[in-house]
């Protein structure tokens, strides 16, 4: 009860015009990132990201959470109205989407992704409310030992179930560790890994990295793939949308199961991207529709938005209450909060009780507004995607310049963020995954000092990892998924081929 | 052409060299245990073997099995088309400023895809401009860089 007690008291921080008016703002700016090809929730949120620092916390978060939430209807948008997935997160909607609006029932498409993606981010919102303030309280007794064994967990869950190549992964990830540790080192104030760019003291931020990786990279994955626009009509039916949102509950087995998975694939850092496709495979493999699936069926539909939007919004979870964000545009708002002089972890439960439950209330509104504006707005950024590639382009690649330098008004900056660029290219051309890269950047000095303060209170020794069954457990369970993907290798191996395939 | 196998390992050994070069530049910061707890090279000296070691793996696995061909002529036309542009954009901002950069981009942008439709680039180009003068500098007062250029004539 305690919670639901915190819970009034943060709509009473949310519900305010000024917070209505920037909730709308975040939302329109989240669907225009989301329909733009190239431009995505992360680009967006560290676009933003300079622009809040003369904002109340409260304030910045409601924007920046908004807008990640606009993203995830705008990417949706797109993938069911063209066949181009707006983020990578919508692909899988593609799949039964687009065939459904091509056969002439654009409405019952859109409105079947809206009603589950809405009831999937209700589910996440849900298990926040319940849950995030029990999660931080156990965390308040957590040291250095079993706050580095959370970290561990979650790398190792990226490696193990983020679906990517293992060790892409792994190089991916590290490759992000060594860019955090770029600078000074905060535990003994030495420089490190300048290569000898006495700029390069201040460190990589990862805010240039994101507009590299996520922006020009998707831009040239996108001018390369050179997508052909057949415009459906885009003229919403209001009646259809009241009789498909009507007609839902009879999916309630395929929406609760995609919640479930989503939830699951936030928290752990899994990511939206990845939740989609899990809940796709599991519905087609379950769903008694099974044939119609990729035909236009309402399930596959269900299923992707579904598991999409419940983990876009768990990810928030153990960013609040560990500091530990389980999706790529998480990690930047995670970033955000430690610009704002927030620490996020546990102790903001304590110490920042308005921020937090204000941030929660919103997420409820934001994601009504969401729907909402959505629906309203399809006629007007469908016609947007009928602006001819040649000229978004420019102007993105201006976007990201701008954002870039306005990190730290440095020149390098510009020059690092096209690096990462051709990097983002060659990454997600080579099915290395980015998430792992941006996370590691910006949580990679916690667990570097975790780890060290953990070996300062062991005195160098390693054991201290085993000490304490809690701290044992996650560490065991961390290694257990890292070779997860040699255990399923080796099982492949032992079983004739016939006896995999179903 | 590229094959998949070249970009495969184009790909690896940039990552290989960024290992390398942490691991060397950890070096100095000194690996190991001291009396003031884990030295500071230590956590990235960890961090780039691993990058070395995977990318030496991605390497030998790229080259078993990457696929023939993934950029054919036509995909890295339009490869160059969009990044060639970017590159001198971003290479003459410290010369002539970032607004005149912006606009010339976007009018170079418009004025090679619609020939002929010069008038409406050059509006396009000063509409760009404009717009990023509005919302940076006067609405949020971020002052984005003036160049040489922007020296030379005081602005």
């Amino acid at each position: 009860m305690e919670n639901l007690e915190a819970l009034m008291h943060g709509f009473g921080i949310a519900v305010s015009g000024n917070h209505i008016f920037l909730m709308l703002i975040g939302v329109l700016l989240g669907i225009l990132v989301g329909v733009l090809p190239g431009l995505g929730a992360p680009n967006g949120v560290s676009l933003l990201l300079p622009l809040t620092f003369g904002m109340q916390p409260v304030s910045a978060i409601i924007l920046l959470s908004s807008m990640y939430w606009g993203a995830l209807f705008g990417g949706s948008v797109t993938s069911i109205l063209f066949n181009i997935p707006g983020e990578p997160s919508s692909v899988a909607t593609t799949f039964d989407g687009y065939p459904m609006a091509r056969d002439g029932r654009p409405t019952t498409a859109l409105a079947t992704a809206f009603g589950s993606a809405a009831f999937g981010a209700l589910a996440g919102v849900v298990l926040i409310t319940l849950s995030a303030s029990w999660v931080a309280q156990v965390a308040l007794a957590f040291g250095p030992p079993e706050y580095f064994a959370v970290y561990f967990l979650a790398f190792a869950s990226f490696v193990g179930m983020g679906g990517s190549p293992p060790v892409k992964t792994l190089v991916s990830l590290a490759i992000g560790f060594a860019l955090a540790a770029v600078g000074i080192d905060t535990v003994s104030g030495s420089v490190r890994l300048t290569m000898g760019i006495d700029e390069l003291v201040k460190g990589v931020s990862f805010v240039v990295a994101v507009m590299g990786l996520f922006g020009i990279g998707e831009l040239l994955i996108a001018v390369e793939e050179e997508f052909h626009v057949k415009a459906i009509s885009s003229k919403v039916e209001w009646r259809e949308v009241f009789r498909t949102l009507a007609g839902l509950p009879r999916y309630g087995w395929a929406l609760l199961r995609s919640a479930a998975i989503g939830c699951w694939m936030g928290i752990t850092p899994g990511g939206p991207t990845a939740a989609s496709f899990m809940s796709y495979g599991i519905a087609k493999r379950l769903s008694p529709r099974r044939a119609n699936f990729g035909k236009g069926e309402p399930e596959g539909i269900i299923a992707p938005e579904t598991a999409d939007h419940a983990a876009g919004t768990s990810a928030l979870l153990p960013m609040l209450s560990l500091g530990i964000p389980g999706s790529a545009t998480a990690a930047v708002m995670m970033g955000g909060l430690m610009i704002w002089g927030l620490n996020p972890g546990p102790m903001l439960f304590v110490e920042q009780k308005d921020f937090v439950w204000g941030l929660i209330a919103s997420m409820y509104l934001g994601n009504v507004v969401a729907v909402a504006l959505v629906l309203l707005t399809v006629p007007i950024f469908a016609a947007l995607m009928r602006v001819p590639f040649f000229i978004i382009a420019p102007v993105i690649v201006i976007i990201c310049t701008v954002g870039a330098y306005s990190v730290s008004n440095s020149y390098l900056d510009v020059m690092l963020m096209m690096g990462f660029g051709v990097l983002g290219y060659l990454f997600k051309k080579l099915h290395y995954p980015l998430a792992p890269l941006v996370l590691a950047m910006v949580i990679g000095d916690k667990a570097e000092d975790a780890f060290r303060q953990s070996m300062l209170m062991s005195r160098g020794s390693l054991g201290i990892f085993f000490a304490k069954p809690l701290v044992a457990t996650l560490i065991l369970l961390g290694a257990a998924l890292l070779l997860m993907p040699v255990i399923w290798r080796t099982i492949g191996r032992m079983m004739p081929r016939s006896q995999l395939k179903p | 052409m590229v094959s998949g196998r070249s970009l495969e390992t184009a790909t690896a050994l940039v990552t290989a060299a960024f290992g390398a070069a942490v691991v060397v530049s950890s070096l100095d910061n000194g690996i190991g245990w001291s009396s003031a707890g884990v030295e500071s090279g230590t956590f990235p000296f960890i961090v780039g073997l691993v990058i070395l070691s995977g990318s030496v793996f991605n390497l030998w696995q790229g080259w078993l099995h990457a696929q023939a061909v993934i950029l054919g002529p036509s995909e890295l036309r339009r490869l160059g088309q969009l990044f060639v542009p970017a590159v001198v954009f971003v290479g003459i901002i410290p010369l002539i400023g970032m607004y005149p950069a912006s606009a010339l981009y976007v009018f170079g942008a418009l004025a090679w895809q619609k020939r002929g439709a010069l008038l409406l680039a050059a509006l396009a180009a000063i509409g760009a401009a404009l717009a990023l003068y509005l919302i940076f500098e006067v609405t949020f007062q971020i002052s984005l860089p003036r160049g040489v250029l922007g020296a030379l004539l005081g602005f």
